[in-house]
C-alpha cells in the first residue's frame, strides 16, 4: 500500500503567543514550532499501516525552511521519503489555495490512500484533507479511529458525536483524516534520525504547483481574545456557589 | 653457617619445630609431578586462554587506559591489597575473605618453593634463617586461612545469605574444602615427630590439591582470583560513568559486538558475591531486576556466542523488564568488591533498546515525548514556569549576579519543588548573595540519559549549553541533585559545563552565617542517590540541618542510603512491580521515631509525600533542608517571596 | 438571488440540536445583512420534521428527499445540496459545526470555488459584509475571516456560540426539493450506528470527568462524588491516593502514573493538585476545583474554583445541575 500523509508544521502548543505588528499573524521570532498533533497520528496510522501490509509511506509538508526540522522527524519515525513544498507563507493562500497545492504535489504519486489529521492546532479550520480529496476525485472519510483493508478497499471507523462511531467501507484511492489520541505515538530514535539522513526529500517549490490562487476567504486580522484564561472564583453560600457555577457551566463551557 | 645448619639438623631429628622439607624424590616421582602440573596447567590455559581471548576480542573502549594511574595505584592498593571494601560493607565475612586473600598473598612463596622442591631444586629452606621465617609466617597465615574459610564453608552451607543465591553452591564448597586441604597439609608438616614418608605424603596432597585447584579457577567464579585485581586497576574513571557514542552505527550496548573490552573483563570478574542484590531497591522490593544476573547474562552471552555475535543482547541472556527497573541509585556499583560498574552496562543496553526503539512503555514513551515538545519531563507548558517566576518576583540571570539559580522541572513546575525553590531563594537573599533565574530553561537530560535517550539527552543538552552562552552563565546552584550530576558530569561529553553546585554545598560554605537555633526537633536525613553516591557529598547537608535540630541517620545511611524510587527516569514510569521502593524506604524513616524527615532532593521528596502518608498514619514532617533553613530566618526576609 | 440559508441537521428523524444554534446564527445574519432567512433539512421521509421546521418564521422552509440521502454520505449529500444552492443560490450559506457538516461542507464549498469559514463564533458587520470571528491556536488567539470571493459564503457555527432560545417562532410553507441523485454517485457504504461497549473505564474518550481526592476522607463518602457524576453524566475519576486505598479501581486513576484525560469539563473534587496528578489533567478544556484550602494549587490550573466544604458544596451543586437539567 502507498500512503501519502499530509503534515503541518505549527506553532507547539505551548508557545506564548504574541501579535505580530501587520496584526496578521503571531510573532514568529523564538517560536517554536512542531508536528500538528492529528498529522503525527495520521502519520502513525500510516506507519502502522506499513508494518502490517507493507508498502510505502511518503511524508508531504509544505511551508518554509524551517518545516525540514518536521520532515526529518517523520524520516526519523519511519516515512521512507518525503515530499517538501517549499512555500515561504502559507498564510498567503487560503484553504482551498493550499489544498489545490497539496494535491498537485501528489497526483502524480497515484496513492493508495492519503492520510491527515482532521484539523490543524492553529488554524483549526479542520478542511485541507477533504477539499483535496474533492480536488483529487477520490472519496474520503473524517475523523477516523481505525482502518481496516477490505475487500477492493478499505473499512473505516469514524467517530460520531455523543459516543458513537459508524463503520463505513470505501473502494482506494480514499483520503482519511485521522482522530488525534487514536493511537500511541512512537518517539523518534537515534538509529531512525541516523537513518533519515540517507532518504529522499524531494523539494518543489510552490509556484510550480499553480502559484498563488485568488482567495476565496481571507484573514484579515488577529488580536487576544478579551477574557484571558484566569481563576475564577466563586463565593457565596454553597447552594449559591452552585447556582452560579451550573450558569457558567451552561453558557461558558456549554457542557449541560 | 654451620652453627645454623648443625641446629637445622637438630631440629629435624628431634624437635621438629619448623615446616619439614620431602626429601629423596625418585625420578618417577618428579615425571609423575610434571605430567601432572602440566596437565593442571594446560586445563586453567584452555579455558583461561579463551577468556582472555573473548575479552580481548570484545570492542576497543577508549576508557580502557592506565591513567590517572595515580588514582588507579591508589584504587588498588585500598581496595585489593587492603580489601577495604570487602571488609567495609560486611565485616565478619570480610574479614573471613580478606585473610584467606592475604593467605594466598603469603602463599606464592611457598607454593613456588613447594613446585621447585617437586622438581629438586627447593629454594626456601627451612634450616635457613629467611626460610624457617617465611614457613612460619606463612603458617600463621595458614591458620587465620583455614579458621576462616571453615566459617565461609559454614556460612554458604548452613547459613546461606539469600544474596548468594537460591541453591547451595556445591563447587564453591568443594574450592573451601580444597584451600582448606592446602592449609592442613601444609601445617601438617609442622607436625612433631611425623615420619619422612609422611612428610612425603603430605607434599603429595598439597600438590594434588594445588593442582585441582588450578584449572577450577578459569572455570568458576573463583577467576576472580585472577581477574579482579586487573578489573579493580582498569575500571572505568567516574561513577556511573555513560561513555559517548562512538560513531554513525554504535547506539548504545545492542548486540555483542557492542560489549567493550571493559564490560567483558567486568563480565569475567563476577565473583556472585550478590552485594549488589543485597542493596538493589528493585531486588529489595519484589521485581524482576538482579544486578548480579544482569552481569552474570552477558558473562552467558559471551561464553555462548562471544563478542562478535550478532545476537541481541537482550533476550535469552537480559530481561528487558528488568534493565527498565533499574533506579541508577547506584548502590551495586558502589557496593561491588571486584569493580563491577554495573550503570554503564545496565543504561548501555537501556540505550541499546531506546536508541532502536526496542522499548515500548506507553509511559516511557509519553515521557519521551514531553522532553522533545515541552522541553520539560513533566509535559507542562512552559509558561507554566514564566507565571511562577513572575509570581515570585524572581530576577532573571543577565550575567550580572553571582549565582544563576536552577529552577529544573521540580523547582519550575511542581508545588513542591516550587516551595523549595522560594524557601531557597530567601536563604540567598538573607546571605545577600545575587542570583537570577533563566528566562528559559530545559530539562537537563537527566531521565533521558538514565533511560537511555541520546537523541533527546543530546538536543536538550545543547539547547541548554546554547542558552548559557548566550547569557554568559558561570556558575549554579541547583536544589536538585540529579540536575548538578548532569550538568557537571554527563554534560562534558557536549561542551565545557558550568561550574554548579547543589545547595546544600552552598549552605554548608555558608553555614556561619545562618542562624543556628536548635528547634529541639530531631531530623533524619536521607541521603539521595544522585548527592551521595554520586558526588560523594555527606556531610555538608547534615551540617546545614544540624543548625536547626539533631540529626540522625537511619539504619542505611551515607554511602549505603536506600532509593527513594524515583531515579532512572522511573519516577515518571507506570505502576511499580511489587512493594514500592518509596514506602520500603519510608518505612525505614518513619521507624527512626524522627519528627522531620530532611530531604535534599525535590524527587525523593515527591517520592515521600505519598510514601509517608500511606505508611504511617501521623506521618513526620518532610521537608527539604532549604525549607528547614528558611523557617529559622527572620520573618522579614521570609516574607519577600510570598507577596 | 440572496439571502441566508441554514442547512439543519438531522438523523433518523431526530434533529441535531445544534441546528437551531446555527438557524440562530441564520436569523441574526440575515437580519443584519437586510436578506431573507432560509433553512433546509436533508433526507428522506422527514415529514415529522418538516411540520417543526414549518412552524419557524422563515422567509422559506426546503426539505431536500430523496431515498440516496436517507442514509447520511458526503458524496450524496454534497450532491444534493449543491443543487439546491444551485437553485436558491443564497449569499450564505450557514452549518452547525457538526461532525457531519465537518464531512461535507468543505467539499461542498469546493465545487464553488469557495472556502468554509468554520467554526465561527461570532461575527459583526463592517461595511455591509459581514466579518465572521474565529478561535486560533486552541483559543489563544480570536482572528476575523471574511469572504473575498463572490458567490455563496460558507459558514459553521461552534456549538454554544448562539442560544437556540432566541429564535422566532413563526409559520412557514417547507417546499420539497428532489436532486437529482444517481446510486453511482455515492462511493462509500456507510454502515450501522453503535456504541462502544463500555467494558473498561476510558477516561480518555470521556467529555466529562468528576475526580476524587484525599479530600473525601473516607470510602463511604464517595458517593456523593458518584451523585455529581450521575447529575453531569459523567465518568467517575481519582487522584493516585484514592485508587492507592482501593477506594476506586486503578483503572480510574489519573495522573502521571495513571490515566492521562483531556475532557471539555474537569471537576477536582477535594483534590489538592499535585503535580503527578495535574499532569495527567492539565488538558482538561475547562477545571472546576472545590477545595477547602484556599492556596491548593488546584487553583492555580481551574477554570473555576469554589473555596469550601466539599461535602456542603458537591451535594448543592448535584441539586442545582439535576435542577438546570430538569432531572
Amino acid at each position: 500500500m502507498k500512503i501519502i500523509v499530509a503534515i503541518k508544521q505549527v506553532p507547539s502548543r505551548d508557545a506564548n503567543v504574541k501579535v505580530n505588528a501587520a496584526g496578521k499573524w503571531i510573532e514568529e521570532q523564538d517560536l517554536n514550532y512542531e508536528i500538528n498533533e492529528p498529522d503525527a497520528y495520521a502519520l502513525e496510522e500510516a506507519l502502522q499501516l506499513k508494518e502490517k501490509h507493507g508498502g510505502e509511506v511518503v511524508a508531504l509538508c509544505a511551508g518554509p525552511d524551517r518545516v525540514s526540522q518536521t520532515i526529518r522527524e517523520a524520516l526519523a519515525k519511519g516515512a521512507d521519503r518525503a515530499i517538501h513544498i517549499e512555500a515561504d507563507d502559507l498564510n498567503a493562500l487560503d484553504t482551498l489555495g493550499v489544498a489545490k497545492m497539496l494535491a498537485a504535489a501528489v497526483k502524480a504519486e497515484n496513492a493508495d490512500l492519503i492520510l491527515t489529521g482532521l484539523q490543524s492546532d492553529d488554524l483549526g479550520l479542520g478542511q485541507t484533507g477533504v477539499v483535496m480529496a474533492e480536488l483529487l476525485g477520490i472519496p474520503h472519510g473524517t475523523i477516523i479511529m481505525q482502518v481496516e483493508k477490505s475487500d477492493g478497499g478499505i473499512r473505516v471507523k469514524r467517530e460520531l458525536e455523543d459516543g458513537w462511531f459508524q463503520h463505513v467501507e470505501m473502494p482506494l484511492p480514499a483520503l482519511l483524516t485521522i482522530q488525534s489520541g487514536i493511537s500511541k505515538l512512537r518517539y523518534a530514535t537515534l538509529m531512525g534520525i541516523k537513518k533519515a539522513k540517507t532518504k529522499e526529500v524531494k523539494r518543489i517549490a510552490a509556484s510550480e504547483l499553480g502559484g498563488l490562487a485568488e482567495k476565496a476567504v481571507s484573514l484579515d486580522k488577529v488580536y487576544m481574545p478579551h477574557k484571558q484564561k484566569q481563576t475564577q472564583m466563586i463565593g457565596g453560600s454553597p447552594a449559591e456557589a452552585a447556582k452560579t457555577l451550573v450558569e457558567k457551566l451552561k453558557f461558558e463551557v456549554r457542557v449541560i | 653457617m654451620f652453627h645454623l645448619a648443625g641446629l637445622s639438623r637438630l631440629s629435624i631429628a628431634s624437635l621438629a619445630i619448623g615446616y619439614a622439607e620431602p626429601v629423596g624424590f625418585s625420578r618417577w616421582e618428579i615425571v609423575l609431578f610434571l605430567v601432572l602440573a602440566l596437565a593442571s596447567l594446560s586445563a586453567f590455559f584452555a579455558r583461561f586462554s579463551k577468556v582472555l581471548v573473548r575479552i580481548f576480542e570484545s570492542k576497543k573502549d577508549p576508557d580502557f587506559r592506565l591513567s590517572p594511574i595515580a588514582r588507579r595505584v591508589w584504587d588498588f592498593v585500598w581496595e585489593v591489597m587492603c580489601q577495604a571494601k570487602v571488609i567495609k560493607e560486611r565485616p565478619l565475612p570480610g574479614l573471613a575473605h580478606a585473610f584467606v586473600f592475604w593467605g594466598f598473598c603469603a602463599f606464592a612463596l611457598v607454593t613456588l618453593n613447594h613446585f621447585a622442591t617437586g622438581v629438586g631444586f627447593p629454594f626456601l629452606r627451612s634450616r635457613t634463617w629467611v626460610g624457617g621465617f617465611y614457613f612460619w609466617f606463612a603458617a600463621a597465615f595458614a591458620v587465620l586461612t583455614a579458621v576462616s574459610i571453615a566459617a565461609l564453608f559454614v556460612r554458604r552451607l548452613f547459613v546461606r545469605p539469600i544474596w548468594l543465591g537460591q541453591k547451595v553452591s556445591y563447587e564453591s564448597l568443594f574450592i573451601a574444602f580444597l584451600i582448606l586441604a592446602l592449609m592442613v597439609t601444609y601445617l601438617g608438616a609442622f607436625y612433631v615427630g611425623a615420619s619422612p614418608g609422611t612428610i612425603k605424603a603430605l607434599w603429595w596432597a598439597h600438590t594434588l590439591a594445588l593442582l585441582i585447584f588450578l584449572p577450577l579457577i578459569p572455570h568458576t567464579k573463583h577467576l576472580h582470583l585472577v581477574l579482579s585485581p586487573v578489573t579493580v586497576f582498569l575500571k572505568r574513571e567516574g561513577f556511573s560513568r555513560i561513555p559517548p557514542l562512538a560513531g554513525d552505527e554504535d547506539f548504545g550496548m545492542v548486540t555483542g559486538r557492542d560489549l567493550t573490552q571493559i564490560a567483558a573483563l567486568q563480565a569475567y570478574s563476577c565473583v556472585e558475591c550478590g552485594r549488589c542484590t543485597e542493596h538493589c531497591p528493585a531486588a529489595n522490593t519484589g521485581k524482576v531486576l538482579n544486578p548480579k544476573e544482569v552481569i552474570l547474562g552477558l558473562r552467558g552471552y559471551l561464553n555462548e556466542l562471544g563478542p562478535k555475535s550478532e545476537e541481541p543482547l537482550i533476550g535469552k541472556h537480559e530481561s528487558l523488564e528488568a534493565l527498565f527497573q533499574c533506579t541508577t541509585c547506584g548502590s551495586c556499583e558502589y557496593q561491588c568488591p571486584v569493580g563491577i560498574q554495573h550503570l554503564p552496562m545496565i543504561i548501555g543496553m537501556r540505550r541499546g533498546a531506546v536508541n532502536t526503539g526496542v522499548w515500548e512503555d506507553d509511559y516511557g514513551t509519553k515521557l519521551f515525548l514531553a522532553l522533545e515538545k515541552n522541553g520539560n519531563a513533566l509535559g507542562l507548558s512552559s509558561s507554566e514556569r514564566d507565571k511562577f517566576i513572575a509570581k515570585q518576583q524572581f530576577p532573571i540571570f543577565d550575567g550580572t549576579q553571582e549565582y544563576c539559580l536552577w529552577l529544573g522541572c521540580m523547582g519550575g513546575y511542581d508545588p513542591q519543588g516550587r516551595e523549595i525553590i522560594a524557601s531557597f531563594a530567601r536563604v540567598m537573599e538573607y546571605l545577600g548573595t545575587t542570583y537570577g533565574v533563566m528566562k528559559k530553561e530545559k530539562c537537563t537530560g537527566d531521565p533521558a540519559r538514565r533511560l537511555g535517550n541520546d537523541l533527546v539527552f543530546q538536543t536538550l543538552v545543547e539547547e541548554n549549553l546554547r542558552n548559557f552562552e548566550q547569557n554568559k552563565v558561570k556558575r549554579i546552584v541547583s536544589i536538585c541533585p540529579h540536575c548538578v550530576r548532569t550538568m557537571a558530569e554527563d554534560w562534558k561529553e557536549y561542551g565545557v559545563a558550568p561550574e554548579i553546585e547543589h545547595h546544600s554545598e552552598f549552605m554548608a560554605r555558608h553555614q556561619s552565617r545562618l542562624p543556628n537555633k536548635d528547634t529541639g526537633e530531631t531530623i533524619v536525613y536521607h541521603d539521595p542517590c544522585y548527592l551521595g553516591r554520586y558526588r560523594g557529598v555527606y556531610d555538608q547537608p547534615r551540617q546545614v540541618l544540624a543548625l536547626s535540630g539533631t540529626v540522625i541517620d537511619p539504619p542505611r545511611a551515607r554511602e549505603r542510603s536506600f532509593c527513594c524510587g524515583a531515579g532512572g527516569g522511573l519516577a515518571f514510569l507506570g505502576e511499580e512491580q511489587g512493594e514500592r521502593v518509596s514506602h520500603n524506604r519510608a518505612k525505614e524513616l518513619v521507624e527512626t521515631g524522627a519528627q522531620v524527615v530532611g530531604v535534599a532532593c525535590p524527587f525523593c521528596n515527591t517520592m515521600f509525600r505519598d510514601a509517608l502518608g500511606a505508611t504511617s498514619e501521623a506521618p513526620p514532617k518532610l521537608l527539604d533542608i532549604a525549607q528547614i533553613t528558611a523557617l529559622q530566618l527572620p520573618q522579614k526576609v521570609a516574607a519577600r517571596a510570598d507577596g | 438571488m440572496s439571502g441566508v440559508l441554514v442547512v439543519l441537521e438531522q438523523r433518523a428523524g431526530q434533529w441535531n440540536r445544534m441546528s437551531w444554534e446555527a438557524l440562530a446564527a441564520g436569523q441574526q445574519l440575515a437580519a443584519e445583512t437586510n436578506q431573507p432567512l432560509m433553512a433546509a433539512v436533508v433526507g428522506d421521509g422527514v415529514d415529522a420534521l418538516k411540520g417543526e421546521l414549518g412552524q419557524k418564521k422563515l422567509a422559506r422552509g426546503y426539505a431536500v428527499e430523496h431515498a440516496l440521502v436517507k442514509e447520511y454520505t458526503a458524496d450524496g449529500y454534497t450532491a444534493a445540496l449543491e443543487q439546491l444552492v444551485k437553485k436558491i443560490a443564497p449569499d450564505f450559506v450557514v452549518f452547525p459545526h457538526t461532525y457531519q457538516v465537518r464531512d461535507f461542507a468543505p467539499k461542498l464549498a469546493t465545487r464553488f470555488g469557495q472556502g468554509l469559514i468554520a467554526d465561527v463564533i461570532s461575527f459583526h458587520v463592517d461595511g455591509g459584509k459581514p466579518v465572521f470571528v474565529r478561535q486560533l491556536l486552541q483559543g489563544k488567539l480570536n482572528a476575523d475571516y471574511r469572504q473575498t470571493a463572490s458567490g455563496p459564503c460558507f459558514v459553521s457555527i461552534q456549538a454554544g456560540a448562539f442560544r437556540a432560545d432566541a429564535l422566532e417562532a413563526g409559520s412557514t410553507e417547507v417546499e420539497v426539493f428532489a436532486p437529482q441523485i444517481d446510486a453511482a454517485q455515492i462511493r462509500n457504504k456507510p454502515g450501522e450506528l453503535f456504541r462502544e461497549s463500555a467494558q473498561t473505564v476510558d477516561l480518555s474518550a470521556a467529555p466529562i470527568i468528576v475526580s476524587v481526592g484525599r479530600g473525601i476522607k473516607e470510602k463511604e463518602n464517595i458517593g456523593i462524588a458518584e451523585e455529581l457524576a450521575q447529575a453531569l453524566g459523567a465518568e467517575l475519576a481519582a487522584s493516585r491516593p484514592i485508587c492507592d486505598n482501593g477506594w476506586l479501581p486503578m483503572e480510574r486513576q489519573v495522573g502521571s502514573s495513571g490515566q492521562t484525560v483531556s475532557p471539555k469539563l474537569y471537576v477536582a473534587v477535594g483534590i489538592s493538585g499535585a503535580i503527578q496528578h495535574l499532569v495527567g489533567m492539565k488538558g482538561s478544556k475547562a477545571i472546576v476545583a472545590i477545595n477547602k484550602d484556599e492556596n491548593a494549587p488546584i487553583f492555580e490550573v481551574a477554570d473555576y474554583g469554589i473555596v469550601g466544604d466539599l461535602f456542603e458544596v458537591v451535594p448543592a451543586l448535584t441539586k442545582a445541575i439535576k435542577e438546570a437539567k430538569g432531572i
